[in-house]
């Protein structure tokens, strides 16, 4: 008496069912794959189509902006990828984030005396809003972190931190590792950190805590408190509030042509 | 109008000499323009270094900070090198602040002497710089030894002359 299923004999009709189901799965996949190829085309159709219609209000209006990209996103597509070709011509969206990655230049280099090289989201963009003036196309935080990505793709040294909730620009080639970051993560909350802070809160030896420290100052990013209660302080003018919005003096204005 | 502030003078570090040779460049830049900002502002021409320590300028007291004598005398070093300041003693405890240099006062001075048509006229030094006539000039109050230098700068354009008078000195303009 043989049992049912075992067996070379079993085996090898097991691996011919196996082959079969496997040809008509890639049958299905071949199917599916033409099906939604159509659809994608689809897509990109309606998506131009939709482009197209509401031209203006992509160029206008920063949130419609946001959730045209999505779209265009889920479907693979990035209008920023080349200057040429269909996206940026027929809606100009290209031209639209390169001169906002000039303004950004522009602010950024008017402000590195001050800050080092490190400016917080809001602040540039309040300051790019300043020199767009009235009649400019309003842009939106979402619209500067693209550009700047833009920026960072061209090899324009731009780099992007996350702090806290928002985003520290760095625009100077400055050399900042893990732990650099990790520490402007730490200064946000107060505008300064202590070596004793990042003692604790991060675990480190002394040593460490005061490389990083010592590297933020040389990098004119940090500036020293040696009359604080504690601790010395190390501040960081990107941070400091009380800075923000502050008009870009006549002086850093000449700073911003390079 | 309450003095402008700049954003350095909230800003706790401001207070402390920078170790780094790049922002301490900064900061000093920053410290002079203030120093000068603050004394044209207060229409201040002398001061002595105690007064400078104790008053606002380099004492901000909301912050609880204040930049220690050895970083002022740098700050006053820095304004004596770019030739704003003068040491009145040799103990270097009192100095002249120029906000402006003299020729700048001469200059100024003989703008107001011709928009009121003052030419050929006679002054005291007194009336100069503390007659009603100048009240809203910036040259009003300005230190004697000052206004001197401005009256010889502009002597030498032979623009004025200074003469003595029975209880001073005066200057006449032409």
């Amino acid at each position: 008496m043989h049992r049912r299923g075992v067996g070379a004999g079993a085996i090898a009709k097991k691996k011919l069912a196996e082959a079969k189901y496997k040809e008509r799965g890639t049958v299905l996949a071949e199917d599916q794959l033409a099906q939604m190829s159509k659809q994608l085309d689809m897509f990109k159709t309606n998506l131009e189509e939709f482009a197209s219609k509401h031209k203006q209000e992509i160029r206008k209006n920063p949130q419609f902006r946001v959730q045209f990209q999505d779209m265009c996103a889920t479907i693979g597509v990035d209008p920023l990828a080349s200057g040429k070709g269909f996206w940026s011509e027929m809606l100009g969206v290209g031209d639209f984030y390169y001169e906002l990655g000039v303004q950004i230049i522009e602010v950024c280099l008017a402000l590195k005396h001050r800050n080092g090289g490190l400016i917080t989201l809001e602040e540039l963009h309040q300051q790019v809003l300043k020199g767009r003036g009235k009649f400019a196309q309003d842009v939106s935080q979402d619209d500067l972190l693209r550009a700047i990505k833009k920026l960072k793709v061209l090899g324009n040294g731009f780099g992007i931190i996350p702090v806290g909730g928002t985003y520290l620009i760095q625009s100077v080639p400055a050399e900042l590792n893990m732990d650099h970051t990790v520490v402007l993560q730490l200064a946000e909350k107060k505008g300064y950190v202590t070596v004793s802070e990042i003692k604790s809160s991060l675990k480190w030896e002394t040593e460490r805590a005061k490389q990083v420290l010592e590297h933020l100052l040389k990098e004119g990013m940090a500036w020293l408190d040696t009359q604080a209660a504690g601790d010395p302080q190390y501040w960081l003018p990107a941070l400091f509030t009380e800075l923000y919005s502050q008009e870009i003096t006549p002086e850093e204005a000449k700073e911003a042509i390079p | 109008m309450s003095f402008a502030w700049p954003w350095q003078y909230s800003f706790p570090p401001f207070f402390t000499l920078q170790p780094n040779g790049d922002t301490r460049r900064k900061q000093l830049a920053a410290w002079c323009a203030l120093v000068l900002g603050y004394c044209r502002r207060q229409r201040l021409h002398a001061m002595t270094v105690r007064e400078a320590q104790d008053g606002p300028l380099f004492a901000n007291r909301r912050l609880q900070r204040k930049l220690p004598l050895e970083a002022v005398q740098v700050v006053l070093e820095e304004l004596r090198k770019q030739g704003n300041l003068e040491w009145l003693d040799k103990n270097k405890s009192s100095f002249l602040i120029m906000w402006k240099r003299p020729e700048e006062w001469g200059k100024l001075i003989y703008q107001w002497v011709l928009k009121n048509g003052l030419t050929n006229s006679v002054f005291t030094l007194y009336e100069l710089t503390s007659g009603d006539d100048t009240e809203n000039e910036e040259f009003h109050g300005l230190d004697e030894s000052m206004l001197l230098r401005a009256l010889q700068a502009l002597q030498q354009e032979h623009k004025a002359e200074i003469i003595t008078l029975d209880d001073g000195r005066g200057v006449k303009f032409f």
